[in-house]
């Protein structure tokens, strides 16, 4: 099963192709093996780069975890609005920047212009992990304004911008927001978390 | 005069420095003076020596006139940029004066400035741009050469002559100034304001940009975000939310 999740994401983001925002709506039970789909299965086969923007778990976990799936990282650079707010999760990390505030939607926004600018990359792969722990700080009018504007960015670039969005935790007017910016929803795990929402 | 000539817009000077070009419509008019205005920290400097360095890596010569820090401490303030090309500094595209000597050469020794300093100042502005063929400006700071100026007439009168000196030079100038509030003199005589602040978002400060006026070029008034960093000056439209602030 984790198996092919992975693989169904990338064979589906394959086929999408670039320039396209594509919402995937996980499952909890996925979540991993969707992140190894996107970061090995699909970015690293391809030789892509990969900004990853994490706003659940600090970039540290992140990496240490990709690192346990065996998924190479040296081509994967983060955005990290986390780690701040969590204090004491900061080290210095060569391919990590950091946001202060997950508030500071605007300083994402230029943090990955940055990345693209600086490793010269129009056809790069920008996962947005997650839409979820975002709404938890901002109004889901400021949270589609910023969607709209950092997906028509990444896809004037040519990039592939992914959004991972928690099946079950989404409140409707984020729902609507991400049908509403997003070019496609992907269910990638149609069962809902029991437990949850 | 045809109705296309009175359409046409003035020929601009790109920046260089792309969110800019695009709120400006293209860059600034030939022979503008600008003034860059904003509190401490805005990126007022940063900005400005990006628009020299854009300038000098088309081959377009730039001079900056600093009269508060040595040109050694004002560089290495601003964060370096990937696209500085040493050779242009080497070789003269882009120079860098501190205002001491400009002074001496004007032959002004007070640290006031009256009427006839002020254009004398001004008279050598013009002849080292025209000599020199130096198409962008940057004097920073202005404001502290306007603070030993006590007359308003005085200050206006230098703020004309340097206008005309740049117009003189078909150069475009860049004046920043440290005031928060562009609505003294400075403002008033300048073709243009790029006003640089901050925005209070829940306790944290975002880094503003928003041009709000420009004469000779239809522009957005639009207040937009900036980041300072080794790839020049990034531009992303501030979140509203929907929201009336």
């Amino acid at each position: 099963m984790s198996e092919d999740v992975g693989g169904t994401v990338a064979s589906k983001l394959e086929e999408i192709g670039p320039s396209v925002s594509v919402a995937l709506e996980i499952g909890m039970d996925t979540y991993f093996d969707v992140v190894r789909g996107l970061t090995d299965n699909f970015a690293a086969k391809k030789g892509l780069k990969c900004v990853y923007i994490t706003s659940s778990v600090p970039s540290s976990t992140m990496l240490s975890a990709l690192k346990m799936l065996e998924v190479d990282t040296k081509n994967i650079y983060f955005v990290d609005c986390i780690s701040h707010l969590v204090a004491g999760n900061i080290g210095p990390s060569e391919n990590t920047i950091y946001i202060d505030n997950p508030t500071m939607l605007e300083n994402i926004i230029l943090k990955v212009d940055f990345l693209s600018r600086k490793l010269k990359e129009g056809a790069m792969l920008v996962v947005l992990d997650s839409i979820n722990s975002l709404a938890i700080h901002n109004d889901f009018k400021m949270l589609s304004e910023f969607l709209q504007v950092l997906l028509s960015s990444l896809k004037s670039k040519g990039a592939y911008p992914v959004i991972i969005s928690v099946a079950g935790q989404a409140k409707p007017e984020l729902k609507e927001a991400i049908a509403l910016v997003c070019d496609q929803v992907v269910p990638v795990q149609a069962i809902p978390v029991p437990g949850k929402l | 005069m045809q109705a296309a000539e009175l359409k046409a817009e003035r020929t601009k000077c790109a920046t260089g420095i792309d969110g800019l070009d695009g709120i400006l419509g293209g860059g600034i008019p030939i022979s503008n003076m600008v003034l860059v205005t904003g509190g401490s920290g805005t990126g007022k400097t940063t900005l400005a020596f990006e628009f020299l360095v854009r300038g000098a890596s088309k081959g377009e010569k730039g001079l900056l006139i600093t009269t508060v820090e040595s040109p050694e401490k004002l560089i290495s303030n601003i964060p370096r940029f990937d696209f500085l090309d040493e050779k242009h500094v080497k070789d003269g595209t882009l120079q860098i004066l501190e205002l001491g000597p400009l002074m001496d050469k004007a032959g002004i020794s007070q640290r006031v400035l009256d009427k006839e300093s002020a254009l004398r100042f001004g008279d050598t502005i013009e002849k080292t741009l025209v000599e020199n063929g130096v198409k962008r400006l940057v004097l920073d700071s202005f404001s502290s050469l306007l603070y030993g100026i006590d007359d308003h007439m005085v200050a206006k009168v230098l703020l004309q002559r340097i206008s005309a000196a740049i117009s003189a030079a078909k150069c475009t100038g860049l004046l920043v100034s440290d005031s928060a509030n562009p609505s003294g003199i400075e403002g008033v005589v300048a073709d243009g304001v790029i006003l640089m602040g901050n925005h209070e978002r829940r306790g944290d400060l975002l880094r503003t940009m928003q041009v709000t006026k420009m004469k000779g070029t239809s522009h957005s008034r639009s207040k937009y975000v900036i980041d300072l960093t080794s790839c020049g000056v990034l531009v992303t439209p501030l979140l509203k939310g929907g929201g009336v602030s």
